[in-house]
């Protein structure tokens, strides 16, 4: 421990770019301000001294240094992601009638945590049923909100209303579950949003390693026993940004059970999940410290689900109530491909090295998703404060299980050469196996997790307190100046010396982040002293005026690989950098998902690596520029928050440990493109794209009168504000369309997002997508200025087996709050009546009619006459 | 963490006091810990158009539910079609006007823009209690306009035109404040003033239909949509004036590609002094009617709807 201390301070001293250390840097600042301000008098102090950077947006730098305690960079361990634990549903419902009361302690959301973890610990209260309004039998559902009285002696003004209703669901069958018999559950979990506490344990005999498997077994490198009591789990953990920071209130954090870790929901295809989730929140809708609301919906982004569990915005449930949501976990093509299973590729892990098969196109296999809170007018406000969690999808494909051992790469064969694990053969040995074996462990049939980590990037702000704050006034976007990684400021994190994936989600309101790898070098390597583009000096200057004495550093830019863009596996591993690409990754937008595979192999023991933004924003429209890693690294670029943005720069540490073992994972180079194929696109046909309906969606600005909030102009009509009445598109279950989406201009970058179904990239800004989209299924669509991004995209997307109330926005999500956002309902072949408009109150959910556009069915004919279909990609 | 349950405690007991003060409605300031209260927002001297001085805080803001937009009253296109769109908001919420919710109109042109030219502008748009219009000194203002994300940096010193006709809607008791466009359903915003960010004990519900009802929905075409966001919070399609004429059967009482040039360039009319723009202007209290920058494809979609959807059903009343 004392040499890995004194590893970092030799870090401190001679890392020569952002050794702000935050607090000093902040105090000349601040001291230059105030001067300013003085000098210039008040009345230009009503318009503030112009920093390059509005940083945090509109509002003062976090402290890094609270009451004499100091958060310094690289010194909080990174908190690994938590698992809900799902239980079978038939165990979860087999005592119904003996439950603990869901109650809260007063009308400000302080949540009595013991109380709340054992009523989640128990069974459902009830049977899920496909209406919300009666059970499955057909008997009227009748349980109240358990928070009723206090919901009325709270908020006097429900005092004359005369039911409240527990289960939050809109009634009838607009909102029942979709082929609830066919895809019955099979699993469940529940929890509840609610303001920050301490971390009770609830989830400690939950996880799959169970604490005493692989690394998260007791010698292992996240092993975890919080509170110290020999019992190994997350019991005891506070909400803290850094340890050396405040602990969070319960009304300046929501999330998910209100604890950290921030949770994981592990799942297998095929096995239908039923999420319970309830709303713990405070009654007091002002006790929410400057930001959220109390009501809440939750999507699972990118889900291939049915609409009354997708989240919309307007189906959102009070405190006390809880909503169903279920997830079939289905592959898209459910019912049209590979109906009769007969595809070996096609299933989920079995517990026992074999494959349950599942129907569906396996080409549609997806991995790396989250679900978050998409509250109308509110989804930046909830999730900024907590309400986000990450979904890990497991499949043959992707198992989370990698060889243990050479026998286990060939599936263990008997002795006539008979696999009898055939779930765990990799397909880089046999291209009939179907496990790619990607860097994951090998002591559970599947989701291992030792190599395979969750990381959830995204900028805070703090008050004077260290207390969360954002500003709710500024809906040009929310940027915040403290750089996190799965919650917690500027971490490292332990590596061993073999391949991992990163599953890396930008979690962020507003900021878009463009993240390099680099391994940091004492400059006696030889390898410092030989110029080539792999090598940055820091500063940079020849590589002969550098003396042996100099206790400087260089970084070389290492080779990685991304795997899947979006969540979704790729057909080719793409090597960064690249030439499209120099120093970094792509700009990963809110809500983006890039995993890649980092080979830390034949690195010794006490190598440091970073994870390096070098995408630059001044305010929270959109990023404003690529900044030269060189810049970054060395000390040209300032991100001290008055000339530069401080979330520039180093924000993850890597540190490497040895590693004993055999690496048998899966080598992304095999893959890249000319080689071998991991998940091969399924291209939509020529015959297919002639036939498609096409639209067009117009984000931003388009007229003088309409500068102002954000808004949509679908298929040539009018830029309208969100009205979650009305449907501006209809396309219908079982079609392909092709959506062209396009604006961002002026500075402004929008991360567009469509629900429901990830489509493929036609052309980026009128071109052939760049490498890594060539291969790639999204499901956030960048248009902006910048060189990754570009004004425009058309993308073709499949829409299948389910219907409903669907949304498409912008993912900057204080674009999304105001207004960037529309309905589009998927509807079956022939069908009349469109989904009416859940308007949902304390006392139950009534609807009010729907409308449509005029375009909604068919779309812009006008932009179907102009479009030229690609010809290369195409079969 | 006993503290402060203590200290929530206590609180919970002084809301029950206030609760039994004030009858049923919940009554505190900006709650505690919720930054946007008196030390957020500049508690600078405004003047009404009745010539009364108000502290933005502690006289316009504390404990109210106010809806807040900035404007200036020679403004062609945007202030009108602001006022407009709040005055059919006021309308719907016209019970608890002045009573816990208020209306704030801010001029950005405080030089032009005296308390008398205000109530001038005031009477115009028949606004009634609850809605004040207030001039201030500049640079008071414009700190307002920026702490309510209300200001576009650079551009807005120079040119009024473009400022932001978005308005903030705000319950100071619950520290809630959310920012929406005067091109949103007059319904809507008042759903939202009036109940999702205040309820009212005694709130009439709206005819919501049940659950077992549905609706064959009807569908927007072009023209509906655009009448419904840049007309309607001035005109019906009926013989009822509101702050412009009455449409009924505008498409046969006007010649056709006038009313076309009408639609797409008010302001051009006017300026050449057109007889039936300077008509109508002096007929409505000189409201302008904004220029919406339509395009020559949406002002034929707005004639076609107007056409199909502003006749009268019975002969008798083409007659009227």
């Amino acid at each position: 421990m004392s040499t890995d201390n004194n590893a970092s301070d030799t870090v401190e001293t001679v890392t020569v770019n952002n050794k702000t250390s935050g607090f000093k840097v902040r105090a000349t600042s601040n001291l230059a301000m105030a001067i300013a301000a003085t000098l210039s008098g008040y009345l230009i102090s009503a318009t503030p001294v112009q920093a390059a950077v509005n940083i945090p947006t509109d509002s003062a730098p976090s402290p890094l240094c609270i009451a004499g305690s100091c958060a310094t960079e690289f010194t909080a361990k990174m908190l690994m992601f938590e698992e809900f634990g799902t239980k079978d549903i038939s165990s979860s419902t087999s005592s119904i009638s003996t439950h603990s009361s869901y109650t809260t302690t007063d009308c400000f959301g302080n949540v009595d945590g013991p109380a709340l973890d054992k009523f989640l610990s128990e069974d459902l209260t009830s049977i899920p049923s496909r209406k919300s309004d009666v059970d499955d039998s057909g008997k009227p559902t009748t349980e109240h909100n358990p928070w009723e009285a206090k919901v009325k002696s709270c908020l006097p003004a429900t005092v004359s209303l005369p039911s409240m209703p527990l289960d939050g669901r809109p009634g009838g069958e607009d909102f029942a579950h979709q082929r609830w018999s066919e895809f019955p559950t099979q699993v469940a979990f529940q929890s509840a949003q609610a303001g920050a506490r301490v971390n009770g344990g609830l989830r400690d005999k939950r996880q799959l390693h169970d604490y005493k498997k692989g690394e998260f077994g007791p010698n292992g490198l996240y092993y975890m026993d919080a509170n110290g009591d020999g019992i190994p789990g997350t019991e005891g953990i506070q909400i803290k940004i850094h340890p050396n920071l405040p602990t969070q209130k319960p009304q300046s954090v929501w999330t998910f059970d209100g604890t950290l870790p921030p949770k994981l929901l592990m799942a297998k295809y095929g096995e239908a999940i039923l999420f319970r989730h309830y709303n713990a929140l405070p009654l007091d809708p002002g006790s929410n410290g400057g930001f959220g609301k109390n009501t809440i919906t939750t999507h699972e982004h990118n889900g291939h689900n049915p609409a009354e569990s997708d989240g919309f915005a307007h189906a959102y449930i009070y405190p006390g109530q809880f909503y169903d949501y279920h997830w079939p976990m289905q592959l898209a093509g459910y019912d049209s491909i590979n109906t009769d299973k007969s595809d070996a590729r096609t299933g989920a892990p079995d517990g026992n090295g074999g494959i349950t098969r599942v129907r569906g196109d396996w080409h549609e296999t997806m991995s790396t998703h989250w679900f978050h809170d998409h509250m109308l007018d509110y989804t930046a406000q909830n999730v900024y404060k907590g309400n986000a969690a990450m979904m890990n999808y497991y499949s043959a494909i992707d198992r989370g299980r990698e060889p243990a051992d050479a026998q286990d790469v060939l599936g263990r064969p008997d002795l006539q050469g008979v696999p009898q694990k055939p779930g765990y053969g990799c397909h880089y040995n046999n291209p009939n196996n179907a496990n790619l074996c990607l860097p994951s462990g090998s002591n559970m049939d599947w989701g291992n997790r030792d190599y395979d980590v969750n990381l959830v990037v995204a900028d805070k702000a703090w008050d004077n307190t260290g207390q969360l704050k954002f500003n709710i006034f500024n809906t040009d976007g929310f940027l915040g100046d403290r750089a996190t990684v799965n919650w917690e400021y500027k971490p490292f994190l332990d590596v061993r010396a073999r391949r991992y994936r990163f599953r890396i989600l930008d979690g962020s309101v507003s900021r878009f982040f463009k993240l390099a790898l680099v391994r940091e070098r004492p400059l006696t390597d030889t390898i410092c002293k030989v110029a080539s583009s792999k090598i940055i000096l820091a500063p940079a200057r020849p590589v002969t005026t550098i003396t042996p004495a100099e206790p400087a550093k260089c970084y070389e830019k290492i080779t990685y690989h991304m795997i899947a863009n979006d969540g979704n596996i790729m057909q080719h591993a793409i090597p960064f950098p690249n030439a499209a690409s120099p120093d970094a990754l792509p700009e990963q937008s809110i809500a983006e998902r890039f995993d890649i595979v980092v080979d830390f192999g034949g690195m010794p023991a006490g190598t440091k690596l970073y994870m390096v933004n070098i995408l630059e924003h001044t305010t929270g429209a959109g990023p404003a520029r690529y900044l030269p890693l060189a810049d970054v690294l060395g000390t040209k670029y300032k991100n001290d928050g008055v000339s530069g943005d401080p979330v520039v720069g180093k924000i993850l540490e890597f540190r490497v440990q040895n590693y004993t073992g055999t690496d048998f994972s899966m080598n992304p180079a095999d893959y890249v493109e000319g080689k071998k194929q991991m998940i091969p696109l399924n291209r939509p046909t020529q015959t297919e794209l002639k036939a498609a309906t096409q639209r067009t969606f117009v984000f931003g600005k388009k007229a003088v009168a309409d500068t102002q909030p954000w808004t949509i102009a679908t298929d040539d009509g009018v830029a309208l504000n969100a009205d979650p009445h009305r449907i501006s598109a209809a396309p219908t279950t079982g079609a392909t369309e092709i959506w062209h989406i396009s604006g961002g201009t002026g500075g402004w970058s929008h991360p567009v997002h469509v629900h429901f179904e990830e489509g493929q990239i036609l052309y980026r800004g009128g071109k052939a997508p760049p490498i890594w989209e060539k291969y790639a299924r999204k499901d956030v669509y960048r248009i902006g200025a910048l060189a990754d991004t570009g004004g425009s995209v058309d993308v073709a997307i499949r829409f299948r087996e389910f219907a409903g109330t669907y949304v498409e926005h912008c993912h900057n999500t204080q674009h999304e709050d105001k207004a960037m956002l529309l309905r589009w309902d998927l509807q079956n072949p022939g069908q009349t009546q469109a989904i009416n408009t859940p308007m949902p109150d304390w006392d139950g959910v009534k609807y009010d009619p729907s409308t449509y556009l005029s375009t909604a069915k068919f779309g812009d004919l006008a932009a179907k006459k102009k479009f030229v279909l690609p010809a290369g990609l195409l079969p | 963490m006993k503290a402060y349950r203590v200290a929530n405690y206590l609180r919970t007991l002084l809301l029950i006091c206030a609760m039994l003060m004030f009858g049923t409605t919940l009554v505190w300031a900006a709650p505690e810990g919720s930054p946007w209260g008196k030390d957020y927002f500049p508690n600078i001297e405004l003047v009404d158009q009745d010539g009364r001085k108000l502290h933005f805080y502690d006289d316009l803001v504390k404990d109210k539910v106010v809806v807040i937009d900035f404007i200036f009253t020679h403004c062609g296109d945007t202030c009108p079609a602001q006022t407009a769109s709040l005055t059919k908001v006021y309308k719907l919420l016209a019970n608890r006007m002045g009573k816990d919710i208020f209306f704030y109109s801010i001029s950005i042109d405080p030089k032009h823009d005296t308390p008398k030219v205000l109530k001038d502008y005031a009477e115009k748009f028949n606004t009634g209690a609850g809605w004040l219009f207030l001039t201030g000194k500049t640079d008071d203002v414009t700190l307002l306009r920026q702490k309510l994300g209300l200001y576009r940096t650079g551009v807005d010193a120079a040119k009024l035109n473009e400022h932001k006709t978005s308005f903030m809607i705000g319950n100071d008791a619950t520290g809630q404040w959310i920012k929406r466009s005067p091109f949103d359903k007059p319904q809507v915003l008042a759903g939202l003033v009036g109940r999702s960010i205040s309820r009212s004990p005694d709130d009439k519900k709206e005819n919501l239909a049940d659950y077992s009802e549905s609706t064959v929905i009807p569908k927007l075409s072009k023209g509906e949509d655009l009448f419904r966001s840049r007309c309607e919070s001035c005109h019906s399609l009926g013989t009822e004036d509101g702050i412009g004429p009455g449409l009924l059967n505008v498409t046969e009482r006007r010649d056709r590609a006038w009313l076309a040039r009408w639609i797409k360039t008010p302001d051009k009319l006017l300026a050449k002094k057109d007889p039936i723009a300077m008509a109508l202007f002096k007929q409505y209290k000189k409201v302008i009617m904004p220029n919406f920058r339509l395009r020559d494809a949406e002002v034929e979609a707005l004639l076609i709807y107007m056409e199909t959807n502003g006749k009268a059903t019975q002969p008798d009343d083409s007659n009227k």
